[in-house]
């Protein structure tokens, strides 16, 4: 009896030492994602829930990349959605009219998505600020004016349908694909953790605040830049490609200004520098309207005011919280960690007496 | 045509670097130089290859072109002075231009319904009071934007309003189908005739009488703008609050004012903008102005935001080339201007007639 109740301590002890561990949080939000889906498969939870959550972890997996260009190399760029839908293209063209297996798809993706990138890193070498943005803008309008004119690549203006998704020679079920939706979006959360803690991403943190400083301490300005806008692409490529596999349809209006807005507004709402934020902040942009705001009454007559709300949100955020939602929380923390002190304080006074 | 475009770019590639090279490196201010050269250049390489397009089109065709596109280049100049107004002023990018003047034109058409229900009033004179009525309630949004969301928000940097911009945008987004109905909506155009005008030696060209009035009605608006923006005391202020709003400020102009009724002026100027696009599309939609912002958007990055002429100019080029676009080859027209206008920037990334400004360390 003794033993057992030493192993569980041991036991104990162990998984707090784990629990400290910065991955930690993520695995478990990771396994209950999991365990959410196999509710929705097992009916408990609705599963149109379910959908709109892949739905939302695609995108934050966009706002992800997004971040590590806007939160720590501090380029503000607009042309994301253009990256998003060509990763919907290289999959729904290679994988979908083609026929190619999964991973020819996936080593052209990769590859085009690293090119592009390096090509729009050194446009940034060139153009900064907010110039930068409305370039990138511009770029991603020629890549939408590229899905809608080139037909045999992207079906034009119909949009290009996706059915028969198959890996390892095997079609591919819903199920599936949120797993691999879910599984991936942990890997890139622990990978842009790591990226972060590295010297890589101090080095673009240090970028960020000031050029010059970083410059004359040895960074390289070309060689960082470059793999921020490398970076961000991949993982706006990732997120097309698996919104194909999600959604089995993709057309040219999807991917205007607005996707990009949107991106950077779960970005700045939930905090540009911290990947709870950033999950919070796509959650509140994307996922708010899918799973609660479309239950009211006056938002499904007028289903376009679910804008408002976001819009809303974003503009009082800004006023208000300008490190995000994620500050807000961490103040509250705060505040009511020091509540708790003093109360408890105030009941030791009571119980033990006041201290002489 | 191609081919010879190509020359003519290698071309001045090559001087430059020869001139650059053999010349400029015994010079003192070989920067200075170098930059004048770049313009120079620059400016051979673009008329030289407009000629070259006409030519290619034929004068006629180009001409005619240009006359139907009028209205698309007045929204377009309207649309730009409206961002680098508000640039100057607030130093950020506004994304709701196009937005508010979206709002405007719905409430112009919404006005038009309800007079030729009402009342008998000839077509003509509906317009033109629809029409203040976009430019008014633009004009409002403007100011409650400034007063309301910019004038409160506690820490605000460049990428912040940029952000509240966006938030309106969605806001707006959500609320005109609330305010307006989910019903499509149109406004008339002026007039859907035109005139025939002969050249010799050309056959007739076709003027619409839309395209003159609202021609008019733009140089009209520009000419006020950058009258007052020379001769008044609003004028001053405003160029004073965009060289520097701190000093601006302490010099006793009252930076809050300037810059409201700069947000005001930029709205009204959307307001009209949408109100003369909206006949020439497919009725209007909450987007409908989106592709004219980001034309505009483009315009004021080619011709760089230091100055007030600069982005005008970029907006006349970039109808210009998309118009001979248009001529040359009707899918690709707007990648073809993007591309265009991209490699111009690459070029001067500070816009064509950008100035350098020493940035401190």
């Amino acid at each position: 009896m003794a033993l057992l109740a030493l192993r569980l301590r041991t036991f104990v002890k162990r998984l707090s030492a784990l629990s400290r561990h910065p991955y930690f949080g993520f695995v478990v939000f990771g396994i209950a994602l999991v365990v959410l889906r196999l509710f929705a498969l097992g009916g408990i939870v609705p599963n149109s829930l379910a959908k709109s959550l892949t739905v939302t972890m695609i995108y934050a997996i966009v706002a992800l990349g997004f971040s590590l260009l806007l939160g720590y190399a501090g380029l503000a760029s607009l042309g994301t959605a253009g990256f998003v839908g060509l990763g919907t293209y290289f999959i729904g063209h290679f994988s979908g009219t083609l026929g190619q297996t999964f991973a020819v798809t996936l080593a052209v993706s990769l590859a085009g998505a690293v090119v592009l990138g390096a090509v729009v890193g050194f446009i940034s070498l060139r153009i900064e600020g907010m110039y930068l943005a409305i370039i990138t803008l511009g770029l991603s309008e020629i890549m939408r004016e590229i899905f809608k004119s080139f037909t045999a690549f992207t079906n034009g203006v119909n949009g290009l349908e996706f059915r028969n998704f198959t890996l390892f020679g095997a079609p591919v079920s819903e199920f599936a694909v949120d797993m691999i939706v879910i599984v991936v979006f942990i890997l890139l959360i622990l990978g842009t953790l790591n990226i972060i803690k590295s010297p890589t991403g101090r080095a673009l943190l240090a970028m960020k605040n000031s050029d010059s400083a970083a410059q004359s301490m040895g960074i390289g300005l070309m060689r960082h830049r470059l793999l921020a806008f490398v970076l961000a692409t991949l993982y706006a490529v990732i997120g097309g490609l698996l919104y194909m596999m999600d959604q089995k349809f993709s057309i040219p209006t999807t991917w205007s200004l607005d996707f990009s807005l949107n991106i950077l507004a779960a970005v700045v709402v939930g905090g540009a520098q911290s990947i709870t934020g950033i999950i919070l902040g796509t959650f509140m942009i994307f996922g708010l309207n899918m799973t609660v705001l479309k239950e009211i009454a006056f938002f499904r007559e007028f289903p376009d005011a679910t804008w408002i709300v976001s819009g809303l949100l974003i503009i009082l955020i800004t006023m208000f919280y300008p490190g995000g939602l994620i500050r807000l929380i961490n103040a509250i923390r705060f505040k009511l960690t020091a509540a708790i002190r003093k109360i408890r304080a105030k009941w030791r006074a009571y119980r033990y007496g006041e201290d002489d | 045509m191609l081919e010879k475009l190509l020359y003519v770019v290698l071309g001045a590639v090559g001087v430059y670097f020869a001139v650059d090279l053999l010349v400029f490196r015994r010079l003192a201010k070989r920067p200075l130089y170098r930059t004048r050269l770049q313009n120079a250049l620059l400016l051979v390489a673009i008329v030289v290859g407009l000629l070259l397009a006409i030519r290619e089109m034929t004068l006629y065709l180009f001409l005619q072109i240009v006359f139907l596109n009028i209205v698309e280049m007045c929204v377009l100049v309207l649309a730009t002075t409206g961002i680098v107004l508000i640039f100057k002023t607030s130093v950020t990018t506004n994304f709701a231009q196009g937005t508010i003047a979206t709002v405007g034109a719905y409430a112009a058409a919404k006005l038009i319904i309800r007079l030729t229900a009402e009342t008998d009033l000839p077509t003509t004179t509906k317009l033109i009071l629809a029409m203040i009525a976009s430019a008014v309630v633009t004009f409002l949004i403007g100011l409650f934007i400034d007063t309301v969301i910019f004038r409160n928000s506690k820490y605000s940097n460049p990428v912040g309003k940029q952000m509240i911009t966006m938030g309106i945008v969605l806001v707006l987004f959500g609320l005109m189908p609330v305010l307006f109905g989910l019903l499509p909506l149109t406004i008339e155009a002026f007039s859907y005739e035109g005139r025939i005008i002969e050249i010799p030696g050309m056959m007739p060209l076709y003027l619409p009488y839309h395209n003159l009035i609202a021609l008019a009605i733009t140089v009209g608006m520009l000419v006020l703008l950058f009258a007052a923006l020379r001769f008044t005391k609003w004028g001053l202020g405003v160029r004073a609050t965009a060289s520097n709003e701190t000093v601006a400020g302490m010099m006793g102009v009252n930076t809050k004012v300037i810059t409201a009724l700069s947000w005001a002026i930029a709205g009204t100027f959307g307001g009209v903008a949408a109100f003369l696009f909206a006949p020439i599309g497919s009725g209007l939609s909450v987007a409908f102005m989106t592709p004219v912002q980001v034309n505009a958007f483009l315009a004021s990055i080619l011709g760089g935001f230091s100055t007030f002429g600069g982005p005008l100019v970029g907006a006349v080029m970039i109808n210009l080339f998309s118009s001979i676009a248009s001529a040359i080859n009707s899918v690709w027209t707007n990648v073809i201007v993007y591309v265009l206008v991209l490699l111009l920037v690459l070029v001067k990334p500070l816009g064509l007639f950008g100035r350098k400004t020493a940035k401190k360390v």
